[in-house]
């Protein structure tokens, strides 16, 4: 499921009080997304009991956040049939691995972003990830080529 | 991983992923890399659920299970040998010996399961392709009543449609075309995105004849759309695949002729190979061994010297023709209508079977055996006909060449 | 409150498909949680008023089984899909081997154990 800035927007106080550092409670709410900012900054929802539904509501909501690699991608090891398909397809891992990964075969290197073991998907180093650093692109073929949505990502 | 990584074969279905590495922690796998789910399953979990010499369900010495067995063997006037799909070929090989001996008939899974294709390949009349040329060569990768992702979990990360290969370098999306053709929308037909074409068929027979008439530049009754631009996928490159499973098998109704017709059309504008695309490790080495030796590749009855539908286990056992049979690495159970398997429990049924399973459970004699890939090696023959060395992780003695061997002791 | 659907009896499409989950231990539990499903479209389950976790009864010639339900784009539009094994087995015959016509209702009991089948089969 897709955690986006607007369903986190609904469930905050709304009031733009500035108290967390942002202007609007929208853009406390993308900085949450990216995991920059964190529930507990937005001081109101904790302490006025009349935000105490949103409250629950939001931190199960986010749950999600906790379990998602630094660059928002979800690995659910019980929806995973163990196919290799990201393995594959992955295109850091082609250019790293071109005889092994890249060519459908076992890894020669543990130099990767994901692996298959005992049956199912692993992540193994998410710095490596198209998604990760200065010059990030939203890259998102490994989840595209999973059917059985075991990889997903925070925005969907 | 490095040069000298030692590497094992799964032999869980047919894909037979020979690049699988085992962490071993004594007698135990701890880790299993690169396998699939139900793959690394059969390493970490080899000694659960493991037979147990038995007679009319009562615990017995392995000695006294292989006696009565033999013993049953002897007395039968009327054997069927079923299963084999999962040993090597050279058990399978003392399997077939056995059936010469005793005059008996003998099957696979394959007679109601993929077998015709099996023939028709090995019979030349379909034209084939191994999986490395699909890698290297081909462009569109063709799944009909197939569901990969679910029965061959690796077939299309390590053999065709996402790695690259000599001639296609550039990745799936660009350098391969998927087509999947099945009546409903299975995991790998999710899979049909940029540069692919999901066809959901209700009539299979259908398909075929809009692909003919495509080809002779005529109109067909339904698929027209997909089958134009199927054709004109194929004819953009030199090398082209169609893999057919189970649901293909069933939805032609025998009709195989009209499904070669096709075949043949399809070559005359294009390059179109064929490739059965089935489940069980080693049903393609049954078919092979025994075509070798007979030429024909299931239901044969060495009585008669030939091969019939009559002979198939399914209709040996609807028909009440046999009174004892051997099952090998095989849970028919599990697999055959109910109306067929209930035969089991009114016959002398022996199973050789490393684990217990359903028709253990009804079986007079229960052997056990060993697991391929794990506790025995040999030779296993891929669905695409390549013959794939299996070794083993823990080799035990008692294994199917021996339990097999003992069994012919009968007829010796 | 009574759920209409207990009355009714839906005929389907049965699809038999195999299931990447089910593993080769048969007496594990993971086999059982994935051999005993039947698929079913959301809009299919809603129509005929299935839910997930629901126990239905499938009857083909007079033979039935109970199986769990389980939402998924799996299925076709028109009926239930269950995975290969020795449910799809019981119910089914060479007629129509991996597609056949059966009856669907939501059931009292439990999902069948595969010991009621060996103990039917032994007759």
């Amino acid at each position: 499921m897709a955690i986006t800035p607007m369903e986190i927007y609904k469930l905050l106080p709304k009031t733009n009080c500035k108290k967390c550092g942002e202007q609007t409670c929208m853009s406390f709410a993308f900085k949450l997304v990216n995991r920059e900012r964190k529930l507990e900054e937005c001081t109101p929802l904790f302490e006025e009991e009349k935000y105490a539904r949103q409250r629950e509501k939001l931190i199960e909501y986010l749950k999600p956040l906790e379990e998602a690699t630094e660059t928002g991608l979800i690995v659910k090891e019980e929806l995973c049939v163990g196919c290799g398909n990201c393995v594959v397809v992955c295109p850091v891992h082609v250019e790293k691995d071109p005889y092994g990964c890249g060519s459908g075969l076992a890894p020669k290197t543990d130099k990767l972003i994901l692996k298959v073991e005992n049956g199912v998907v692993h992540v193994l180093d998410m710095d490596m990830c198209r998604r990760y650093g200065k010059n990030r692109v939203l890259c998102v073929v490994c989840r595209e080529n999973c059917p059985t949505d075991a990889i997903s990502f925070l925005e969907g | 991983m490095s040069g000298n990584t030692e590497y094992y074969t799964c032999a869980g279905c047919s894909c037979l992923c020979d690049d699988i590495e085992i962490d071993l922690d004594g007698e135990n796998a701890k880790t299993v890399k690169t396998a699939c789910r139900r793959g690394s399953n059969i390493f970490l979990e080899y000694k659960e659920n493991r037979a147990e010499p038995a007679i009319e369900g009562r615990k017995v010495e392995f000695e006294e299970a292989i006696k009565k067995a033999q013993e049953l063997i002897e007395k039968s006037k009327s054997l069927a040998i079923y299963g084999m799909d999962t040993i090597p070929i050279e058990a399978q090989k003392v399997a077939i010996e056995l059936a010469e001996g005793k005059e008996a008939y003998i099957d696979n899974s394959s007679s109601y399961c993929l077998g015709d294709f099996v023939e028709m390949v090995l019979k030349k009349e379909l034209p084939t392709a191994t999986f490395d040329d699909v890698k290297d060569y081909a462009y569109v990768i063709f799944y009909w009543g197939v569901d990969p992702h679910n029965s061959l979990p690796r077939h299309m990360s390590r053999y065709t449609y996402y790695p690259r290969g000599k001639k296609r370098q550039r990745g799936y999306e660009e350098d391969r075309y998927l087509v999947v053709a099945d009546i409903r929308k299975s995991h790998t037909a999710m899979l049909v995105a940029k540069n692919a074409r999901f066809i959901q068929v209700d009539d299979d027979l259908k398909l075929v004849d809009a692909f003919i008439k495509v080809i002779d530049k005529q109109m067909p009754e339904k698929y027209a759309d997909d089958a134009v631009r199927v054709i004109r996928e194929m004819q953009k490159a030199d090398f082209n695949v169609i893999m057919g499973g189970l649901g293909l098998r069933y939805g032609l109704k025998g009709n195989y002729e009209k499904f070669k017709e096709m075949i043949n059309k399809m070559n005359e504008v294009a390059k179109v190979y064929f490739i059965p695309a089935g489940c069980h490790a080693n049903m393609r080495g049954f078919n092979e061994v025994l075509f070798e030796k007979t030429g024909f590749v299931n239901k044969y009855s060495f009585k008669d010297g030939e091969s019939s539908l009559d002979y198939a286990f399914f209709e040996l056992l609807k028909n009440d023709k046999v009174d004892t049979t051997l099952i090998i690495g095989s849970d028919p159970v599990n697999s055959l209508p109910f109306e067929i398997s209930k035969k089991l429990a009114k016959i002398n049924t022996i199973v050789v079977d490393p684990r217990k399973s359903f028709t253990t459970q009804i079986a007079k004699v229960v052997i056990p055996s060993a697991i391929s890939g794990v506790e025995q090696g040999g030779t296993m023959i891929r669905s695409d006909g390549v013959r794939v060395k299996v070794n083993s992780l823990f080799e035990r003695e008692i294994n199917d060449v021996y339990v097999l061997e003992r069994l012919k002791e009968v007829v010796a | 409150m009574m759920r209409f659907t207990k009355f009714l009896k839906v005929e389907v499409d049965v699809v038999v498909a195999r299931n990447a989950f089910i593993p080769d231990n048969k007496s594990s539990k993971e086999y059982l949680e994935n051999v005993a499903i039947a698929f079913m479209q959301e809009e299919f389950a809603k129509v005929n008023g299935f839910k997930e976790n629901d126990v239905i009864k499938i009857t083909s010639k007079g033979r039935s089984v109970n199986l769990k339900v389980k939402i998924s784009d799996i299925a076709h539009e028109k009926g239930i899909l269950i995975p290969n094994g020795i449910y799809a087995s019981y119910l089914t015959s060479f007629d129509g081997f991996k597609r056949f016509k059966a009856e669907i209702e939501l059931a009292d009991g439990e999902i069948t154990k595969p010991e009621e089948i060996i103990e039917k089969l032994k007759g």
